[in-house]
């Protein structure tokens, strides 16, 4: 039996990379929302993020954090052209499906441009501040650690305010509901669907950002984020932003909890085995409304 | 039900059937043609994906349901034939059968989870499965040899090189025939009916009586079979496992590409599609070694297909051949209303005889 401390130790590490996975959820979810799309090329984009703040600390020495100054509108802009000029052009009938392949499609391209550029190397910012660490309850928490879940966090309140409290949000959300009818209020959904896709890229942007201060980054280490994630977001049922909150901490903590005993690798199999057993048991999630139940 | 149109002789069947003849001289004659042991290999390289690419399509094609993880269902059936002969000590084509229904039988409890809600939770388990596989394969270092690979004794120790290559070619060769075949089978019969209605509107299917689920998961299994055999006999040929290959997501989205790429509606697209894909892959491969470029081309080829031939090059050339051809059909049906009436009098006698 692990002693308390370690045991105190993982809960907390637990949470703070649930938060990480719930705000990548959260743009997973968004995507579905909008346009019944699996975008599995949102973790490449995290991990070019990644590779941005690593460029920018290393190259032109300035901290990664600030280096989503660029990235945040860059993806956000990404975003809109992704869905205007690409997802938007696809058969209605076939959407869902041929929007994987080509997310697929665009995954590849950058982990294939991204070893070109870059390299296969794996890559690590060094950062004054990286080895530092808070004490807490005799658990070690490092400083970095929490600000990439500050970071998490203040996007997904942002995420949560604009979405609850701006006319851009009531439309967005209007047009998730009910795309007809949103149109028929007067809504530019084709318009706000783009801007969705912008913001749920832009969280890519921030999480890769928060990633990068503290892993060691590598081009084909989106596949070890898309799968965690997919698992999250139909756990809590797909489109549900509240409930991919809750599956994101809930695995994470477990993923936390299992490595004291099984180490990183098998607690990975956590979100395969919870998909597997979610989508036998309760195909529309756990929190999944009537969207969920189709798909 | 025999319709009018397979009496016919329309130029675009004719085309079809030289085109398919000539396919199979050459494939025969091939290995007495390849110039050096090299080119016979790639050409087992190519059947290969041919094999993949169409069991692939029992389900992609059939149902329109797209599957990213089929590569982990050959990687499975290469781990099983591999370690069924070196841990268990079955005869090689034993194990080859024996790995290929665990595979199948694998694939019950999968197409339980993925296939009871409609298309995107399946993507995900076919995704969540290769990643899974490569995750245990690699781990399980004292089981599978992990990342140092796992060798698997050649069926046929007495062979020289070329000779290996030149059994397998006509092994491969084989299982192809088998797979369309099965393929063609289940294209003409009532339960193919029900899957292609399940992949034109599977709300409207499922209100007509076909029982959904089950046909889903029955072709299901029937892929995940010809998979398994597929990876199998890949095992026994080339002798050498490793994780990072044979549960790559790319050996999967190879799989759509071509199958994309030839059109999944057709019996020979995956084929034409292995074809084109599968010999340009290798030529990158000697032109280029393995630069993470050849990971872009991947990516813009199946973006292009997705965004500009979903249908596939097949369809596109018979499109052009029928411009040019003296049309009598002018409905987009792919039956016309003279076979339609003929199929619905027979259709009866049919219905008539079974309530009866």
């Amino acid at each position: 039996m692990p002693s308390g401390a370690l045991l105190f130790q993982s809960v907390i590490l637990g949470l703070l990379l649930g938060g990480l996975y719930a705000l990548l959820a959260a743009g997973l979810t968004l995507y579905f929302g909008i346009m019944r799309v699996v975008m599995i090329a949102h973790s490449a984009f995290l991990i070019l993020a990644a590779y941005l703040a690593w460029w920018s600390h290393t190259e032109l020495g300035i901290d990664p954090l600030l280096s989503m100054v660029v990235t945040v509108p860059l993806f956000f802009g990404c975003g809109v052209l992704l869905q205007r000029l690409l997802l938007a052009r696809l058969r209605a009938v076939t959407l869902t499906m041929m929007s994987v392949l080509l997310t697929f499609a665009i995954a590849v391209v950058i982990e294939g441009l991204l070893g070109y550029v870059f390299s296969g190397t794996q890559r690590r910012i060094q950062l004054g501040y990286g080895a530092a660490s808070l004490e807490l309850l005799g658990a070690r928490i490092a400083v970095v650690k929490l600000i990439a879940f500050g970071l998490a966090g203040v996007a997904l309140a942002s995420l949560y305010l604009v979405m609850k409290k701006t006319t851009f949000g009531w439309a967005l959300r209007a047009t998730i509901q009910h795309r007809d009818a949103a149109k028929l209020v007067g809504i530019d959904t084709d318009r706000v669907a783009g801007y969705g896709f912008g913001l749920g890229l832009a969280t890519a942007a921030v999480g890769g950002t928060a990633l990068s201060l503290d892993t060691t980054i590598y081009p084909s280490l989106h596949w070890h984020w898309i799968g965690p994630l997919m698992a999250i977001i139909v756990v809590g049922g797909l489109g549900s932003v509240p409930g991919a909150a809750a599956a994101a901490m809930v695995l994470g903590l477990a993923q936390s909890l299992l490595q004291i005993e099984l180490g990183t690798t098998w607690a990975q199999t956590v979100f395969y085995i919870a998909l597997f057993l979610t989508l036998a048991v309760r195909p529309q999630g756990f929190f999944g409304g009537r969207l969920a139940q189709r798909f | 039900m025999p319709s009018a149109s397979e009496r016919l002789l329309t130029p675009t069947r004719a085309a079809g059937g030289v085109a398919l003849l000539a396919f199979a001289a050459v494939a025969l004659a091939y290995p007495s043609i390849a110039p050096n042991p090299y080119l016979l290999s790639v050409g087992i390289v190519v059947l290969n994906y041919a094999v993949l690419s169409t069991s692939w399509n029992f389900v992609g094609g059939f149902t329109g349901y797209i599957s990213l993880g089929h590569g982990a269902l050959a990687g499975l059936g290469a781990y099983g034939t591999g370690l069924l002969v070196t841990k268990a000590g079955l005869p090689s084509f034993v194990a080859l059968a024996a790995a290929a229904v665990m595979v199948a039988v694998l694939a019950v409890p999968l197409g339980y989870a993925a296939l009871r809600v409609r298309g995107a939770s399946f993507v995900i388990v076919s995704i969540a499965l290769v990643l899974v596989t490569l995750l245990v394969f690699q781990s399980w270092a004292s089981f599978t040899g992990g990342s140092r690979g796992l060798n698997v004794p050649r069926p046929f120790p007495g062979l020289l090189r070329p000779e290996h290559h030149r059994v397998f070619f006509y092994l491969f060769l084989a299982l192809l025939a088998v797979a369309l075949l099965v393929w063609w089978l289940i294209d003409r019969s009532r339960f193919g009916l029900g899957l292609k209605a399940i992949r034109e509107d599977e709300d409207k299917a499922e209100a007509l009586g076909t029982p959904t689920f089950a046909y889903k998961l029955v072709v299901f299994v029937v892929s995940a079979f010809f998979t398994g055999l597929a990876g199998g006999l890949y095992a026994l040929w080339f002798g050498d496992l490793d994780p990072i290959f044979q549960f790559s997501i790319l050996t999967g989205s190879y799989m759509v590409l071509m199958a994309l790429l030839g059109g999944v509606r057709n019996l020979f697209g995956p084929l034409v599609g292995a074809l084109l894909v599968g010999s340009a892959l290798e030529y990158f491969k000697v032109e280029f070694g393995n630069t993470p470029l050849h990971l872009v081309a991947t990516g813009v080829l199946l973006a292009l297909v997705v965004l500009f031939m979903p249908d596939g090059v097949l369809p596109a050339l018979g499109a052009l051949f029928r411009r040019f051809s003296p049309t009598t059909d002018s409905s987009i049906r792919e039956v016309t209303a003279a076979e339609l009436a003929a199929q619905r009098t027979g259709g009866d006698l049919h219905a008539q005889s079974r309530n009866g």
